[in-house]
């Protein structure tokens, strides 16, 4: 065993110094088990949810602070928590796991606004920002600021001055996802307004987020950290055997005609970092 | 070691600069494709720059062109692995 792990990730002549897990064949079946491991995951999120499912930590109490904090560290008054707004943004949440659509209007044309005016909110201003495939609060608000597709104008808008959230947890084609949507709106023309406004009551908003919540059950295994830790793993180990391989061939002069592994841990280093940035999408 | 990787400075910083790019380029967008888009892009130039390197070195050979092209794969597939199986993409 001990030798098998040697040939395989140490350069040897037995391996013509070369960790057998970096030649050519091995970095081959590695692909392919990567994807045929993909598929299988793939599978098993449709198929046993329960086992292999979506887990957010996303709470409606969360992203109303952190909003909020982003819009006082801009100047901005603070927004204040609406259940009419709420209403219509688990409306607009329900809708799209429904019709199975993830965009701002429906496929039947509906836009944001019929859900906003259907709860009984008559704005004069209203935004979306729509985000899934997140697990926790801190990202969606740092997709969302981070956008330049106009998710940071209306988070930052001081033609707001109400806000309502929904975390829900559905399908979308028939991929279990949580949605995560941010009605935005303003009942009348705006002011400029103090930073001293209202915003939600503590009693108003647990009460959404106990509700929330109770539409998410807890999967065995939370596929969105999984497959981000088994990526991180995997680059790690080829990280490791790539220094490993350059440190002892240069200790032992030996000559080859290979790749530079520095090159490729250089490159191994971006796709680390990436894994770590590619999590929600947002709209 | 560190003699060679210093001769190959300007090299290195050449490609770190690229790969770099590559990770603003994704970073600074909401949008997926976009962000696959310059992945998929830093890839070819990760590939290309290596070979290139090996032609000036006038040590490229066949084996060295598959290896970078493998080793741009396997990049390409840890980022199709996590994306399909968490859904996001």
């Amino acid at each position: 065993m001990k030798d098998f792990f040697l040939y395989l990730f140490i350069p040897k002549e037995s391996n013509n110094h070369r960790a057998k897990i970096l030649h050519h064949t091995n970095l081959f079946l590695t692909i392919i088990f990567l994807l045929l491991t993909s598929f299988f995951i793939q599978k098993l999120r449709v198929t046993f949810p329960s086992v292999l499912g979506v887990k957010a930590e996303i709470s409606l109490q969360e992203l109303l602070t952190l909003t909020n904090k982003e819009r006082q560290n801009n100047g901005i008054a603070p927004l204040a928590f609406n259940d009419k707004l709420t209403d219509a943004a688990a409306k607009k949440a329900d809708d799209m796991f429904e019709y199975d659509y993830w965009a701002h209007n429906s496929p039947s044309g509906k836009t944001p606004w019929v859900f906003i005016k259907s709860s009984g909110y008559k704005y004069v201003y209203a935004g979306e920002n729509l985000a899934r495939g997140f697990s926790t609060t801190e990202d969606v608000i740092k997709a969302w600021m981070t956008s330049s597709a106009g998710h940071r104008e209306n988070m930052l808008s001081s033609n707001y001055q109400d806000v309502g959230f929904a975390v829900k947890l559905g399908k979308l084609n028939g991929e279990e996802t949580v949605l995560i949507v941010e009605e935005l709106g303003n009942l009348n023309i705006p002011i400029a307004r103090n930073k001293t406004a209202e915003i939600a009551t503590a009693s108003q908003t647990q009460a959404a987020v106990k509700n929330a919540h109770s539409q998410n059950r807890e999967p065995f295994i939370n596929s969105l950290s999984f497959s981000s830790n088994i990526n991180m793993m995997i680059i790690l180990i080829f990280i490791f055997v790539l220094l490993l391989d350059m440190i002892i061939i240069e200790k032992k002069k030996v000559m080859r005609f290979v790749g530079h592994n520095a090159d490729h841990i250089l490159y191994l280093m971006l796709i680390m970092a990436l894994v770590g940035i590619l999590k929600g999408v947002i709209i | 070691m560190f003699a060679r990787l210093s001769k190959h400075s300007a090299y290195y910083a050449s490609l770190i600069v690229i790969l770099t790019l590559g990770f603003l380029l994704a970073y600074n967008s909401s949008n997926r494709s976009f962000q696959i888009g310059a992945v998929i892009v830093t890839t070819f130039f990760y590939v290309l720059w290596g070979i290139m390197h090996h032609l000036i070195n006038h040590d490229l050979n066949v084996k060295i062109v598959i290896e970078y092209i493998l080793i741009g794969l396997f990049g390409l597939t840890i980022i199709f692995f996590l994306l399909s199986t968490n859904g996001n993409y």
